[in-house]
């Protein structure tokens, strides 16, 4: 079982020009590690939709690694978007599921199936060429470099301790500056960021 | 041009790159054509929602989507919709296709009759055709109706336009054939 930390920071030190798009409650915790323009913040969002956002960034920019950290509880609510990055080919896409077991954001609730789940192995039967699976802080630290760089579709589903990250405003008081402006206002910097590149 | 032809020629010449969502009976035939077109991109998606949320991080790519979606479809879309493109207050136009209207016109039911539960639950009366256009006012969509004898190249010409304008996302309510 991996730390927060023991997640984000091997992330953080290897990420170069990819995006990263984050929801839930690895959303303050990664804006508190990273100040990129390439950060996404879908927080203020639709429930679940993360995985789906952030597929589409990888078919628009297929010269742009798009890495999309998504809760275990989110990853089950659009199961179907696996099949979908499959259909699509979409070699630049990195799922990564913070596999906690439960809904953080709401107290630690247990996600269906906590426990007992084995996203890499629904990923596999949905086609993805690269699934794992990780429990070890220090095998998931060497591999980062491979996960982040080696076409898939790839998915990543981390074991993780749960936390205790509460519910996710957007103030100028956040930490994370992904989170200071309004979802409007960050979608068009980074889509302007983006198109800069 | 037929009508579908037409509809291609438009959304070449918009510049539209990719089209999400799942087919119906009407728009099967464009997802036909779309299937082999050399510029356009097919994106067939396993929920409509999803296409909304795709759609939206297409935009942000740069990229110029449209999502195509039954109207029972859209109906599932709400989250989705409100949540990626709306919030972000993102220009995705998007195509609803009208199941329901037919036998909403046989029955002589229109958008004004009361939705009681007698008429929700007739047998001659389909509910998604009662449903859809107060759901597109209640989440605040811009939207207009195609219908039957209007071509709906203009009008899908007019929603992509309209979309970009309003810089939010808008809808075209088609119960016409697109081939």
């Amino acid at each position: 079982m991996l730390s927060r930390a023991q997640l984000l920071e091997p992330l953080a030190r290897h990420r170069t020009d990819e995006v990263v798009v984050t929801t839930m409650s690895v959303t303050r915790p990664w804006g508190r590690l990273s100040s990129h323009d390439l950060d996404f913040g879908s927080a203020d969002s639709a429930m679940g939709h993360t995985a789906d956002l952030a597929l589409g960034i990888a078919l628009a920019r297929p010269d742009r690694r798009v890495v999309c950290l998504n809760g275990d509880g989110s990853m089950l609510m659009t199961l179907g978007t696996l099949a979908t990055a499959v259909a699509c080919a979409a070699e630049n896409y990195v799922v990564i599921v913070v596999d906690n077991g439960s809904y953080e954001i709401t107290g630690n609730q247990p996600v269906p199936g906590a426990g007992r789940l084995d996203f890499a192995a629904l990923a596999r039967g949905a086609g993805f060429p690269r699934a794992f699976r990780f429990d070890d802080p220090e095998e998931f630290a060497a591999a980062v470099p491979d996960l982040l760089r080696a076409p898939g579709p790839t998915l990543v589903d981390v074991r993780v301790e749960a936390g205790h990250e509460g519910p996710i405003s957007r103030t100028a008081k956040e930490q994370a500056r992904y989170l200071r402006p309004s979802l409007a206002d960050w979608s068009r910097s980074f889509r302007d960021a983006l198109a800069s590149t | 041009m037929d009508r579908l032809a037409s509809v291609l020629a438009t959304l070449e010449a918009e510049g539209v790159t990719h089209v999400l969502g799942i087919p119906d009976n009407t728009s099967g035939p464009l997802f036909d054509a779309l299937l082999t077109h050399p510029a356009i991109r097919l994106v067939i998606v396993t929920r409509e929602g999803e296409a909304f949320a795709m759609a939206s991080g297409l935009w942000l790519g740069g990229a110029r989507p449209l999502v195509v979606v039954q109207n029972t479809g859209f109906l599932e879309s709400g989250d989705a919709l409100r949540g990626t493109a709306g919030r972000m207050g993102a220009p995705i136009p998007f195509l609803v296709t009208g199941r329901g209207y037919a036998k909403m016109a046989a029955a002589g039911v229109d958008r004004s009759t009361e939705r009681t539960r007698d008429l929700l639950v007739r047998a001659d009366v389909d509910s998604v055709a009662l449903l859809t256009e107060p759901t597109l006012d209640a989440w605040a969509i811009p939207w207009e109706a195609c219908g039957t004898g209007r071509d709906p190249a203009p009008a899908i010409a007019a929603l992509l336009s309209r979309a970009n304008e309003l810089d939010r996302p808008c809808a075209l309510l088609l119960t016409t054939g697109l081939a």
